[in-house]
């Protein structure tokens, strides 16, 4: 209870920083922001700093309009690492919470599992980008499992914190009303443990695309990662950067979007949602009893 | 006299592993309708005879008979309540309420009906949709109790159940809970480290005492019903209090606690 108030607290203090003076916050980060490019912009041109390795903000802008629209091959590119994160994500994610699921349901399984855990979680798993290229080829595939192992690990991880996070008087309060397995299982373990497997999930799209783009500078025939890689060995260093603005923003805009459905599914965490929810499930029911 | 006994234990015992006695010995009746509260220090195995009444835990030796069966198991007669609410975050009171019928698969309109009504039994008239995290540690209790009684369960078994609350809202829930349970048909036990909460309460207090876990003493509480809160400061009531005391005092001394 103190803790929610604390919290609501120091929610009101952040936001008045912003809504206080949000155009002002505003102007004066745009200033800041047009201040940096400019000194940048006349580094470059007065001879500072080499324009071949560090392009001018002005090429980059050129770069980011070429890419998206008079060439536009950027798309298909993004489109090709969209798809391998998102299945690598899926994959990876399907797997560690079934090995999490299943470690926190058998005592047996957990101890089989643990060194091998011990071991992945030892090995940087970009390293074993060039064995998966070799294992599953040029295409996707590979980019794919890359994206997969990178990404196993938080919700296998969050999963089985969640899970185990569940308090022993739930347990004795389903036992008592003589619940079965499958009971404790989905009406009690799952929806406790969901918003720690949610911030897993969060971390895992986050670590997919860099699984995938890494896959794709080993080798690669389409992708944001080889794309990059040509502009920079061809030292086309503007549209390499517009690539990795590319990136920064699809990232971005994934973690947003996953915010967003956070808060969706995790409706009993927040105030606002938990209220509208509350009052229609009160319409709902008094319907249904004629109250 | 037999078919008013509902629990009854005979050399009934629990150790944990060789060296953990938890309960030893407990030989005692319970019958149908009253209210017996469990009442001692920390450690003295309360909670471990509650939850072998419970089915929750298996015994190690003796008899505990339920409506002279051996128990063997959870019991849909048998309902729980804890310290925390342990309430599902994600539903509603009513929701909340509503578990034991959907465990059981029997959720229709008459269990709605029914939840609807153990809701403003309990107070809890308008936060029949609320979230619990929109509830006080007071309200979320009244939801758990509710909750006990959609069980139908006419043995409550309640695991200081007020004990997290300030003083004033657990007398106040107290006496709603005596309300609620008065009456021949609710067998009531109640575990609390609180003497004066225990001899308030009950038709009978079980003094428990640690290593090894005992009940040392079961004092008959001949108080009018109902209670009432002047009670507290009576001479009778606290001749009870001392007398608890005694028996508190006689097997704790020179013990570390």
């Amino acid at each position: 209870m103190s803790n929610d108030q604390e919290a609501s607290v120091s929610n009101i203090e952040l936001n008045s920083q912003y809504t206080g003076t949000l155009g002002g916050a505003v102007i004066r980060h745009t200033l800041i922001f047009f201040v940096i490019m400019f000194i940048w912009e006349m580094a470059n041109r007065t001879g500072f700093s080499n324009p071949l390795l560090l392009p001018r903000p002005t090429d980059i802008v050129a770069s980011i309009w070429k890419i998206y629209v008079t060439q536009g091959n950027v798309w298909y590119h993004l489109w090709v690492t969209f798809q391998e994160a998102m299945l690598g994500c899926l994959v990876g994610t399907v797997i560690g919470i079934a090995l999490a699921v299943a470690a926190v349901l058998s005592d047996t399984f957990r101890q089989f599992l643990k060194p091998y855990i011990i071991i992945v979680e030892a090995t940087p798993r970009i390293a074993v980008g060039p064995i998966f290229v070799t294992w599953f080829g040029f295409g996707m595939s590979s980019k794919v499992a890359l994206a997969a192992l990178v990404c196993f690990f938080a919700p296998f991880v969050n999963t089985i914190t969640g899970l185990l996070g569940v308090q022993e008087e739930s347990y004795e309060l389903f036992r008592s009303l003589g619940a079965n397995r499958r009971q404790v299982f989905w009406r009690l373990m799952i929806p406790t443990a969901l918003p720690t497997m949610n911030a897993g999930l969060k971390l895992a799209v986050g670590s997919a695309f860099g699984g995938a783009l890494v896959a794709e500078f080993i080798s690669a025939q389409a992708g944001m990662g080889i794309l990059m890689a040509r502009y920079t060995m061809s030292l086309n260093m503007p549209s390499a950067f517009a690539g990795l603005l590319s990136i920064t923003l699809y990232g971005f805009l994934l973690f947003r979007t996953m915010e967003v459905i956070d808060r969706r599914v995790l409706y009993w965490l927040d105030d606002d949602l938990m209220a509208k929810k509350s009052a229609k499930r009160a319409i709902k029911f008094r319907q249904e009893l004629g109250l | 006299m037999a078919e008013d006994i509902v629990i009854s234990g005979s050399g009934l015992g629990k150790q944990f592993n060789e060296t953990v006695i938890a309960v030893e010995d407990a030989n005692f009746t319970i019958p149908r309708g009253s209210f017996i509260s469990l009442v001692g220090p920390s450690g003295c195995g309360k909670s471990t005879l509650l939850r072998l009444i419970s089915g929750l835990i298996e015994k190690s030796g003796g008899d505990l008979l339920v409506r002279n069966a051996e128990v063997e198991g959870p019991r849909s007669d048998i309902g729980m309540m804890f310290q925390k609410a342990v309430l599902l975050d994600w539903r509603t009171s009513i929701e909340n309420v509503l578990l034991p019928d959907e465990i059981r698969g029997t959720v229709d309109q008459d269990a709605k009906k029914r939840a609807w009504d153990h809701l403003q039994l309990v107070g809890l008239k308008d936060f029949e949709f609320s979230f619990p995290r929109q509830l006080s540690g007071g309200m979320q209790q009244r939801v758990a109790l509710a909750r006990l009684l959609q069980t139908g369960a006419d043995i409550m078994l309640l695991d200081e159940p007020f004990g997290a609350l300030d003083e004033f809202t657990r007398e106040r829930l107290n006496d709603e809970l005596l309300r609620i349970v008065e009456g021949p048909d609710i067998t009531t036990i109640f575990v609390t480290h609180n003497i004066q909460e225990a001899i308030y309460l009950a038709d009978q207090v079980f003094v428990m005492t640690p290593r090894p876990g005992r009940i040392a003493a079961q004092i008959k509480i001949d108080l009018p019903t109902p209670r009432h809160i002047d009670m507290l400061t009576t001479p009778e009531f606290n001749k009870y209090v001392q007398e608890v005391r005694d028996v508190l005092a006689g097997h704790l001394d020179g013990q570390p606690l």
